[in-house]
């Protein structure tokens, strides 16, 4: 298990998500506004790529791959000096974890990895053992807010002691590495608290709490009305529950969530009354950013302006 | 056509349950063998709960080693949700299971057809160091999210400026991208694969002309779970 007190604030990679510069760049300005007034060390590096996720989950990237490009990405993170991969999305915190696993433990797949960068001539990105461990390189830029959330508390500029939250934590954060997780998978809080430091009143509980957004990677495309079913089922206990702002801390969940919450209404007949946000955007609302200029809300699918009037912000 | 092989994550071994635990994508302290069949990866399953799909019959298909399990239609419902990893009470995972058992399905050119959607990813990648959701599936998101979402795409460039970021979220990989892909075999599976799924197609084709075709789906499982109708959804 994880220790807040472990978690560090200097040498970060915030490292780029493919579906966060796609659909929410928000979340991306979201995260380096907070990082840059609670004083965390971190760079962002353009020679980083994808983790694989998207393809490795589809089905079409074998395990090589995601492996080799893994080790490149860590060699980049070495390189500038900034080898705490800290990931806004839980596909690329797992991929990168467990290909870093992969590569510590297997001989074989290390050996291949490097033998492929030598006949390519990317001598500077071969892997050694141990050069990166899966315990203490890989982090979610959530578990960097958390364990600032005295600081996120002082810096709040907004009562949003009447708004109601709800938690999405993230399937590939809690239940790939279970084992390596700030709290219980079972009984989530990350958000919860940080939502809470922002005078937020998140729920304790409700229904299907640690039901999977229901993307499923391929499962959006190929079985939809399953997919859909799925994310319908947390909508509506969220509905029941009184919910007015859902939080989340992967843009996978937030596509399904923000961007499907109206097909949802318009093909099952119903209505929903909440909104969503990434923590990270809550938390640099709450902090004063702008809600256009940096927390990027013109992306959103569920319009946010009900929300921004209501707390005297817009 | 041959078969493709896949050595990391599916290596050629005598039984599924050895290749399971050998492969890549598996823990090497995965409890394959500790299975107690109790059902815990089926009842924390979001596939389960609106399917006929069932991991646990998945991983007793493979402990018998029952290779008719890469044929059935249920090793495609999975979400990768990691639910049944996080619950198993003996460090089993199905979800890794079944991703092996979607590798071999595809080196044997069953299911294959399902990845069509997917396959520019990899080219997407090698060219931009990020991925992006495919051209199908964008075709689909601009059906279902409509004009809102729709001029946010065509915004985006301009957004992102705004928002103090380069104008597209491409990467400098100097090449390197494209030079792994292709040294791992990633691109010489993919024109197999995009072979293996033309071939498929005509095949389909023809076989439409001359039988109907039968349905395969919920063709799977014990003789006492077929008979077993499974709880409705509970919706709340």
């Amino acid at each position: 298990m994880k220790a807040i007190g472990d978690i560090p604030d200097s040498q970060l990679l915030l490292f780029k998500s493919c579906m966060v510069g796609q659909e929410y760049p928000g979340v991306e300005t979201s995260t380096c506004y907070v990082f840059d007034r609670l004083g965390i060390d971190y760079c962002i590096n353009d020679e980083q790529s994808c983790c694989t996720g998207i393809g490795h989950y589809t089905d079409i990237f074998e395990g090589l791959t995601t492996a080799a490009i893994g080790a490149r990405n860590f060699a980049v993170a070495k390189r500038c000096g900034y080898p705490n991969i800290t990931c806004l999305c839980s596909t690329c915190y797992a991929v990168n974890k467990e290909a870093c696993e992969v590569l510590n433990t297997n001989t074989e797949v290390r050996e291949k990895v490097n033998s492929i960068f030598r006949e390519q001539g990317l001598e500077n990105l071969v892997y050694e053992k141990d050069d990166m461990n899966p315990r203490t390189n890989f982090y979610h830029a959530i578990e960097i807010l958390l364990s600032k959330v005295d600081k996120i508390k002082e810096q709040k500029k907004f009562d949003f002691s009447r708004v109601k939250t709800a938690s999405h934590h993230a399937c590939h954060y809690y239940k790939v590495k279970y084992l390596d997780v700030l709290g219980n998978p079972e009984n989530p809080q990350l958000i919860d608290n940080i939502a809470a430091a922002c005078g937020a009143e998140p729920v304790r509980w409700y229904e299907d709490r640690t039901l999977t957004c229901g993307m499923g990677f391929s499962q959006l495309h190929l079985n939809k009305s399953t997919s859909l079913q799925v994310t319908k089922t947390k909508l509506d206990s969220l509905q029941k529950a009184g919910i007015e702002l859902m939080l989340h801390m992967c843009p996978n969940c937030q596509i399904q969530y923000d961007r499907y919450q109206p097909v949802i209404e318009k093909e099952f007949g119903v209505k929903y009354d909440m909104v969503h946000m990434n923590i990270a955007q809550f938390v640099a609302l709450s902090m004063g950013a702008h809600p256009y200029k940096v927390c990027g809300f013109q992306t959103h699918s569920v319009p946010l302006e009900g929300f921004l009037e209501k707390y005297g912000i817009i | 056509m041959i078969p493709y092989v896949n050595e990391y994550d599916t290596p050629e071994c005598k039984t599924l349950a050895e290749t399971a635990k050998k492969s890549i994508r598996t823990p090497a302290s995965l409890g394959l063998d500790r299975c107690i069949q109790c059902g815990a990866c089926t009842a924390s399953c979001p596939a389960a709960r609106f399917t006929d799909y069932s991991p646990r019959q998945i991983v007793k298909k493979v402990l018998e080693n029952d290779r008719s399990v890469l044929e059935s239609e249920m090793i495609w419902s999975c979400f990768y949700c990691y639910s049944c990893n996080l619950r198993c009470p003996r460090n089993n995972s199905p979800v890794t299971i079944v991703q092996v058992l979607r590798q071999m399905a595809i080196n044997e050119g069953i299911g294959v057809e399902k990845l069509a959607y997917f396959l520019e990813i990899g080219e997407y990648l090698a060219e931009n160091g990020a991925s992006k959701v495919p051209g199908a599936g964008v075709k689909n998101m601009e059906r279902d999210l409509g004009e809102r979402w729709i001029r946010f795409k065509k915004n985006l460039e301009s957004t992102r400026v705004e928002l103090g970021l380069s104008s597209r979220d491409i990467r400098n990989t100097h090449g390197e991208v494209q030079a792994i892909l292709e040294a791992t075999g990633y691109f010489e599976r993919e024109k197999w694969l995009k072979a293996k799924i033309q071939e498929k197609l005509l095949h389909q084709l023809l076989e439409n002309q001359c039988i109907k075709r039968e349905n395969r789906s919920g063709d799977f499982g014990f003789e006492s779970d077929r008979r077993y109708p499974g709880q409705p959804a509970f919706i709340i």
